[in-house]
């Protein structure tokens, strides 16, 4: 009996001792991240135009600042102005001393309808402060390559010419939001239109550490 | 005190159906040429079904009933429905990321705080006439328990 106690006392010392080194290592050579992804995406830049018709790269744009970026087409009735919505409350929920190192980026995968005349009246309907706000409007390679990037997928539907020979059509997308730390590393995707605006803030906040 | 009042007033002398009830009807804002959502809650007090199937809006050049739906793969895409039935005694709401009214090619910039009136086409309750004010995105009512 005595011995059996020995035993399952070693035992447990042992997976104990095992896991403290683990939790050790683990923190010692940063396999632990809050981020579920750490991807660079700073190795190439894409060019747009602003919401003011400035030229512009893309996420060079943002370069030091936590961005806070998202793909939407200025058409969408429902989910992009729920996702940009909810990227202007979570500005709003922010402490004000890091307001100042983030940047909201509205990029549209529509930039034939969306020019930059079209996303410049999108902000200010929607009272977008252009000092953190830029909605971005590209041709159609720098717009894939930017897609392929974060992985947003878009399907052209409903294509139909009204009688004044007008071209409308309705884009299902991906709908999504994504968080860029200080060094050009996409680190979190979120879904746009209904993500906890508090675990948004919170990465913000613990990226401004 | 006086705005809540005439808003309440408002939302009952612009509904002459006491069988069907739109509660708290708002617009999202919208750009000239854009679309935007109208969102509403329908209650059926009757003890019929009743089915929305059309709505009309002066400052849109077309509106239909469209449904927000899960594509899936993260993807979310949007179709026209034909109309929607509400069961009798029941309730439907049409919010964002669900069923809305879709409003097409406006006529004009909707600005936060803009009213338009509507008018929603029931088969068994007839025409409803309705004021729905230009927001962002509806706030949510804290709800009190006593």
């Amino acid at each position: 009996m005595k011995q059996k106690i020995i035993k399952y006392f070693i035992l447990t010392l042992t997976l104990f001792l095992n896991l403290t080194l683990f939790l050790n290592l683990t923190l010692l050579t940063g396999c632990y991240d809050h981020f579920p992804l750490d991807q660079d995406i700073s190795r190439t830049q894409n060019a747009f135009l602003n919401q003011d018709s400035v030229e512009v790269e893309f996420p060079e744009l943002t370069k030091g600042k936590i961005t806070l970026m998202t793909m939407v087409f200025t058409h969408c009735p429902d989910i992009c102005p729920m996702t940009t919505h909810n990227m202007h409350l979570v500005e709003q929920k922010l402490p004000d001393e890091i307001k100042d190192d983030v940047k909201l980026v509205v990029i549209s995968f529509d930039p034939n309808r969306d020019t930059p005349s079209v996303l410049k009246k999108y902000a200010e309907l929607r009272e977008y402060d252009f000092s953190r706000w830029s909605l971005l409007s590209g041709d159609d390679q720098n717009t894939k390559e930017v897609m392929l990037k974060f992985d947003v997928k878009t399907i052209f539907t409903d294509s139909t010419y009204s009688d004044d020979g007008e071209l409308s059509y309705n884009i299902i997308h991906t709908d999504r939001m994504s968080l860029i730390d200080q060094n050009g590393r996409l680190r979190n995707n979120y879904k746009g239109s209904v993500v906890n605006l508090d675990e948004v803030v919170e990465d913000i906040k613990y990226l401004s550490k | 005190m006086n705005i809540l009042l005439l808003t309440v007033l408002l939302t009952i002398f612009s509904n002459p159906s006491d069988k069907i009830q739109i509660i708290d009807p708002w617009m999202r804002v919208g750009a000239e040429g854009k679309a935007t959502g109208l969102f509403f809650k329908i209650e059926n007090n009757s003890d019929k079904a009743d089915t929305l199937y059309k709505a009309e809006f002066d400052l849109a050049g077309k509106v239909e009933i469209h449904e927000t739906y899960d594509a899936g793969n993260d993807m979310m895409g949007m179709r026209e429905v034909g109309m929607i039935v509400i069961p009798a005694k029941s309730s439907f709401e049409l919010k964002p990321g669900s069923y809305h009214i879709m409003l097409m090619k406006l006529k004009q910039d909707i600005k936060k705080g803009d009213e338009g009136e509507i008018t929603l086409f029931f088969k068994q309750s007839g025409e409803i006439n309705i004021k729905a004010q230009a927001k962002e995105m509806m706030i949510k009512k804290m709800k009190h328990k006593h």
